[in-house]
């Protein structure tokens, strides 16, 4: 017990001492304390030591990994920041961690053609910090977007609060380098992002990892917008807030982001950032509309009308860009933030239709009262993007209910013809709740398109595809997409 | 002079287990197996609750001076609670690989400011600290070493023996020095750190004291006692003038009771908790008998640590209220400033500088003060304010870390060093010594350094800021 | 080799689709409208043509979520034209939408139009599909939602897969609203000129929607607000100095017409190439292959996208000179118009990716049934089986 620093097993021995041969001593950790410290991501429910953690330090090295763990037939998983909330970056057992924190240099902003090559490690928020004094942003910034990595982002295609007018990151790379399961590198995409040939870039963009790694990437960077104009405003109900979506989209305004928090969420973050949301309020709709100041100004006095039409209590206009800030780091930190007032959180991450959210809030309010639950919602509103924050006590023993509440949500959205998933991913966490969103076939033909990246199947497995030992022998029967029963799509 | 030397960033950290078991195999360990506390031993363990707190999210990573510098999870914040939590499930002993990954933690507290949730890193750290040094045997050289600090540092007149010695040495130190000390072994690395930290000190300002009380400049705000300091007093002494005059300008009565020694931060924060309890005690019964209304300190470490008597001293029935009652009373020089600007008493006179102002870390992410210094600085005609990259990401000073975890320190060092030329400032000012040391370090010569209250101190009295 | 005509079926539901790849042996090209019937690889003899034309119209369009599915075959002006009562549209504008190019014609061949700058192409606005593969297999992927993560996004496999790999029965699109007003600013210059004046268009706040040169001056198009649109336009003019001016309503629309006629045009003995480069590179390489080609014709160039459409001589050698110059630029092309049974080279020397992609289709379409020839040489024909089918 001692000296922690050689817990290295028969299976290890061997498999170390190849990785001490492409990578100095201290990027190859063995010891058990070291191991221990990656065997969760951001998801700590599902935890699994890994035989060896290696740190890259870059594309080169990588490959040379990967090629280290396909001669002796180990699985690896690639991890960036850990912050991922579906267990993607859960290690394998007997496999290998490949951390990409050291590739963690932004290699060009290059201002005139408006892009930026960075290495996988780079933190989001980089890169807009980067281009920021050119005029220059990165438009995807999911919420965790200060210690998220560029690299992690194209493994979850990850979106963000602006997503709604700006897309996600498959709609901003360019070009990727890659390393494929037999430690070859590949260049995927090209400057345009168009490519010759099919688009193997917008496929690997979202795969979670069981493709490949990729070392580089190219990302588009647009210009700052001339203006930006950003409303907070609360509502008496949650309804109201809804139809104010409703109406913006009508009025065929595309906010750069609409975002709506219950008073569960409010309570959370202001306590966390004091951000000056009203936490009495029992709903509140974060609003900014960006672009050249003459469609801003005109948007903007819509908009007020629309909020006041339906009865807003209260629109606040933060006009300094540290307030405009400050509203945001409330809105980003309420995940983290619920923390605070409840010992035990599941966030769930689901999808519907924008114009059913009254509905499945209305339903996930129900199902929270039958399980004694507290859920408090924040969401993408614009985009019918649902996080519920399942709210509970690992000392009281609810965890099991909570988790079962949490996975009849996302259930739920798939079953109001929505995704399973809007952002975080399938991962290790729903990779079982699959077959409710595709049948057996989607699955296959998905499976074998993986097989041609990567025939061993040895890039994390165990994630997003639902496997016998993850989810039983019997994965949970398919059961037909409300607009097939509705006969508006078939499936034979 | 370790330019020579590869970046450890790139590498990742050098195995430096100066923590581990060093002389002879360890004995069975009991803790491991047994106790409500796991490894922990029973005296105050980091709290269950407050290891609960963590969700794991890693918002705390970006700003991690040494996460930043190797990316690893145990040299992070979240993987730091994370061995924590181990620990204290006993899953894990202390010796090893958790002291080892908690010595290099700096006790920046960038973490806290990050923390969405709220967790107290702190108090965590705060907790794990002495439990190492009651539990884990060092090696003995890691002992002597960290011995010597504390024989030296916190002794007002042992430092000015030193810094005599320092002086005679500075003056003769042969050119060929840092090619010898280049030369010397990589255990004998930290002593080459704490050689390279001694800044250039006049014999003069060394012996000189700091006027035991100074009489408000016109009609009287209040009365100011003022925390001297050890490494302070010897090495920037220029900086404790400067804040008795500017305090005394404002319409303060300045105290400074000559009795007063350490004030025990810098064991604090290394986790010896007797003895920095003892010299709490102390020097809390000095600042009763000076009868003050407000404790003014011009050291961002210290001031932290003795906002938190109150907790150290909790336990302690014949001290807990008197700590309390002195922490209420413990200001940053800078918040004393600040709370004046709306009806200052002192004229500014120009001071034309774009001036860089440096949050050191006990300030900035311990006390949360960051606005304060500003706006004093502000106050000052002529003065443009800019501000550093990477602002929350530690120097390297971090108490005696520099000294403790010198190649760790080096890199941060120069990283800041890197971002503050960047900012083509013509001053860098900063409101901790140690931070002034280690920025020295690596910019020597390249722009003044200052204390903000000696440029404000220049300003009023309407001189050349030193060394500009 | 044989010369016998092929058999063409029609399915006209996706029942249908997935029983005559079943039923029918061997090779299948799916063919849309024809629009880009020489475009790409050469295709290699089949003995069955699958048209989608039958598989036309809307399955289903949610206004209030802006979304619609949408069958394969669907003409895409005919659908902008529907969308358009609802004040939608889907933001993507190819020129072949002109000569009743289907929707699904349009995603496997992975065209845009000058629009691609704001919007990117096609594939950026598809959120799921219904694919049917070789083996009878229909598959869908992505969904109803503009915001959905779960799964491969198989659809962008099969953009820009030239009918390969698998065949398109229907698409799922996230649309926009349609802009209350379009205006366009033109400036007079030559190519030389072209990339510093979008420079300054796109340095300028006023988001053009697409910067487009053709026939010696610079077209930018700004669509929004009735107040906004105008006001922006005119701040572009100002921008762009004395010689430039808003166009009449009319003359506008000519212009991208213009442009548009020059992008699908057929000159005699002349082949079309499209390529992407860096923008700051698309110059430069204009030039080159002025030199290489004796003069390149019909170009349209996209100086803010790095995209050209060009015409020049239907050589072999010059076309693969073309493509190389391109690939030397680190850009990619694909071959498009072209004189009848002209053998030309379709794309440029092989990426490193051509071996996955290879890997990905021995996977998907073992036997190579659909598109065979697309995409050679990247995906060569299989050795056994050339001219056994025809």
């Amino acid at each position: 017990m001692a000296t922690p620093t050689t817990a290295t097993g028969p299976t290890t021995g061997p498999l170390a001492a190849d990785f001490a041969a492409v990578l100095p001593d201290t990027c190859v950790i063995t010891d058990e304390v070291g191991l221990r410290s990656y065997e969760c991501d951001g998801l700590t429910g599902f935890r699994q030591v890994p035989a060896v953690v290696v740190l890259p330090r870059d594309a080169e090295e990588v490959a040379a990994c990967v090629r280290v763990c396909a001669r002796h037939g180990v699985p690896f998983v690639a991890r960036g920041a850990g912050t991922g909330l579906s267990g993607g970056a859960l290690p394998v057992a007997d496999g290998v961690v490949i951390s990409l924190q050291k590739l963690r240099r932004i290699l060009e902003i290059d201002v005139e053609n408006r892009r930026a090559v960075l290495e996988p490690g780079v933190f989001n928020l980089d890169i807009t910090r980067a281009a920021s004094p050119h005029g220059l942003y990165y438009a995807p910034d999911p919420s965790s977007q200060q210690v998220c990595t560029i690299g992690g982002n194209v493994a979850e295609n990850s979106g963000g609060a602006h997503c709604l007018k700006y897309g996600f990151t498959t709609n901003h790379v360019l070009e990727m380098e890659v390393v494929l399961a037999d430690g070859s590198l590949v260049t995927l995409g090209g400057p345009t992002g168009d490519q010759a040939g099919p688009d193997l870039r917008g496929l690997f963009i979202g795969s979670e990892g069981t493709l490949g790694i990729c070392t580089k990437v190219t990302v588009r960077l647009l210009q700052t917008p001339e203006s930006v104009r950003t409303l907070l405003a609360d509502f008496p109900s949650i309804e109201a807030a809804g139809d104010v979506v409703g109406d913006i989209v009508e009025a065929a305004i595309i906010p750069a982001a609409v975002e709506m928090m219950d008073s569960l969420a409010m309570e959370a973050a202001e306590a966390a950032t004091g951000a000056g949301l009203t936490v009495d309020a029992p709903a509140a709709l974060i609003v900014e509309l960006d672009g050249p100041a003459d469609e801003v100004d005109a948007e903007f006095e819509h908009l007020t009308a629309i909020c006041e039409r339906h009865g807003a209590t209260r629109l606040h206009v933060p006009t300094e860009a540290e307030e405009r800030a400050r509203v945001w780091k409330g809105r980003k930190a309420a995940f983290a933030a619920v923390g605070r007032i409840s010992p035990d959180y599941i966030v769930q991450d689901g999808v519907v239709p924008r114009t059913r959210l009254a509905e499945v809030l209305t339903r996930i309010a129900e199902m929270g009262r039958d399980a004694g639950l507290r859920v408090a919602n924040v969401f993408h509103a614009g985009d019918g993007n649902l996080h519920p924050l399942v709210l509970y006590s690992e000392a009281a023993g609810e965890h099991d209910a909570a988790e079962e509440l949490s996975t009849q949500i996302a259930e739920l959205c798939v079953e109001l013809g929505g995704s399973l998933s809007g952002e975080h991913g399938i991962g290790t966490d729903k990779a079982c709740s699959m077959p409710r969103m595709f049948s057996p076939d989607d699955l296959d033909v998905m499976h074998r398109v993986r097989l041609g990246f990567d025939p061993d199947s040895r890039c994390n497995p165990g994630k997003l595809f639902p496997t016998p030992r993850l989810c039983g022998e019997r994965p949970g029967p398919y059961r037909p997409h409300p607009l097939e029963e509705a006969g508006v799509i078939e499936r034979l | 002079m370790t330019d020579t030397q590869p970046p450890t960033h790139e590498t990742g950290p050098s195995p430096d287990y100066t923590s581990e078991r060093g002389e002879k195999a360890a004995p069975e360990r009991a803790d491991v197996l047994s106790g409500d506390f796991g490894s922990f031993d029973d005296h105050h363990p980091p709290a269950q609750e407050l290891l609960d707190d963590c969700v794991h999210c890693g918002f705390c990573l970006p700003t991690c001076p040494t996460y930043a510098l190797w990316g690893e999870e145990m040299d992070s914040p979240r993987g730091r609670i994370y061995l924590m939590e181990m620990a204290e499930k006993g899953e894990i002993p202390l010796e090893g690989a958790f002291t080892t990954h908690i010595d290099r933690c700096l006790g920046c507290m960038a973490c806290v400011t990050a923390c969405p949730s709220g967790v107290q890193y702190d108090r965590l750290l705060e907790a794990t600290r002495p439990q190492i040094e009651r539990n884990v045997p060092r090696s003995r050289a890691d002992r002597l070493f960290r011995e010597a600090i504390f024989t030296l540092f916190p002794y007002r007149r042992r430092l000015r023996a030193a810094s005599l010695g320092g002086a005679l040495y500075q003056k003769l130190r042969p050119a060929t020095m840092d090619r010898l000390l280049a030369k010397l072994p990589r255990r004998l690395e930290r002593l080459v750190a704490m050689e390279s930290l001694l800044p250039p000190v006049s014999v003069r300002d060394a012996f000189a004291r700091t006027p035991i009380f100074t009489p408000a400049v016109g009609t009287r705000r209040g009365r100011v006692g003022m925390l001297t300091g050890c490494v302070q007093d010897v090495f920037f002494h220029q900086v404790n003038l400067a804040t008795v005059r500017v305090l005394a300008a404002e319409g303060h009565d300045v105290v400074a009771p000559a009795e007063q020694a350490c004030c025990g931060a810098l064991g604090l924060h290394a986790g010896r908790e007797e003895e920095s309890a003892e010299r709490a005690r102390a020097l809390i019964a000095v600042f009763e008998r000076a009868e003050v209304d407000v404790i003014a300190v011009n050291v961002a470490g210290c001031g932290s640590s003795m906002k938190e008597y109150g907790e150290l001293l909790a336990d302690d029935p014949v001290w807990a209220d008197r700590a309390a009652a002195f922490s209420a009373k413990v200001r940053d020089v800078s918040e004393v400033l600040a709370d004046a600007l709306a009806d200052s008493r002192a004229p500014r006179h120009r001071v034309d500088a774009t001036v860089v102002y440096h949050d050191a870390c006990h300030l900035g992410h311990a006390q949360k003060i960051r606005t304060q210094p500003r706006d004093v600085l502000r106050s000052i005609p002529g003065v443009t304010l800019t501000e550093l990259p990477e602002a929350e990401i530690c120097c390297g000073s971090a108490g005696i870390y520099n000294m403790l975890q010198p190649e760790a320190a080096g890199d941060l060092g120069r990283r800041k060093a890197d971002n503050i030329r960047g900012t083509g400032a013509d001053l860098l000012v900063t409101a901790n010594p140690g931070c002034l040391l280690q920025i020295r370090k690596y910019l020597e010569g390249e722009l003044p350094m200052l204390h903000p209250v000696q440029l404000l101190d220049a300003s009023i009295r309407g001189v050349r800021p030193p060394g500009m | 080799m044989t010369t016998s005509d092929p058999t063409t079926v029609t399915p006209s539901s996706l029942e249908e689709l997935r029983d005559a790849v079943l039923d029918r042996p061997g090779p299948i090209r799916v063919a849309g409208a024809g629009t880009a019937h020489d475009w790409a690889g050469t295709p290699a003899p089949a003995g069955t043509v699958l048209s989608t034309t039958g598989l036309s119209g809307i399955v289903t369009h949610n206004p209030g979520d802006m979304t619609a599915e949408v069958w394969a075959g669907t003409p895409f002006a005919q659908l902008q034209a529907r969308l358009g009562e609802h004040h939608q549209r889907i933001a993507a504008d190819p020129a072949r939408e002109a000569d009743g190019a289907t929707l699904g014609g349009l995603f496997a061949t992975a065209d845009s139009g000058p629009r691609s700058l704001q919007y990117g192409s096609l594939r950026d606005v598809v959120i799921g599909a219904t694919i049917v593969l070789a083996d009878g297999t229909v598959a869908r992927s992505g969904g109803h939602v503009i915001k959905n993560v779960a799964g491969y996004d198989l659809t962008k496999l099969l953009h820009g897969a030239h009918g390969t790999l698998g065949v398109l029965a229907a698409l799922v699109l996230r649309l926009h609203p349609t802009p209350q007003v379009t205006a366009t600013v033109a400036v007079p210059c030559d190519r030389a000129a072209m990339t510093d004046l979008a420079r300054r268009v796109a340095d300028s706040p006023v988001e053009a929607a697409a910067v487009a040169w053709h026939d010696g001056r610079l077209l930018a198009l700004v669509e929004g607000s009735e107040r906004g649109a105008e006001a922006r336009a005119r701040r572009l003019v100002e921008t762009l100095g004395d010689e430039a001016g808003l166009l009449a309503p009319d003359d506008a629309t000519a212009a991208w017409e213009a442009h548009d006629a020059a992008v699908r045009a057929r000159p005699d003995d002349r082949a079309v190439l499209r390529f992407g480069v860096i923008p700051g590179s698309l110059s430069g390489v204009l030039d080159g292959l002025d030199t290489d080609t004796g003069g390149l014709t019909e170009v349209t160039a996209s100086p803010r996208t790095g995209i050209a459409t060009v015409a020049l001589p239907a050589d072999a050698d010059v076309v693969a000179a073309a493509h190389r110059r391109v690939a030397d630029a680190h850009g990619t092309s694909t071959l498009r118009q072209r004189p009848p049974g002209a053998d030309l080279p379709a794309f440029g020397p092989a990426p490193a990716s051509a071996a996955l992609l290879r890997q990905v289709a021995a996977s998907v379409d073992p036997d190579q049934r659909f598109g065979r020839g697309r995409l050679a040489p990247w995906l060569p024909l299989p050795s056994t089986t050339v001219g056994a089918t025809a």
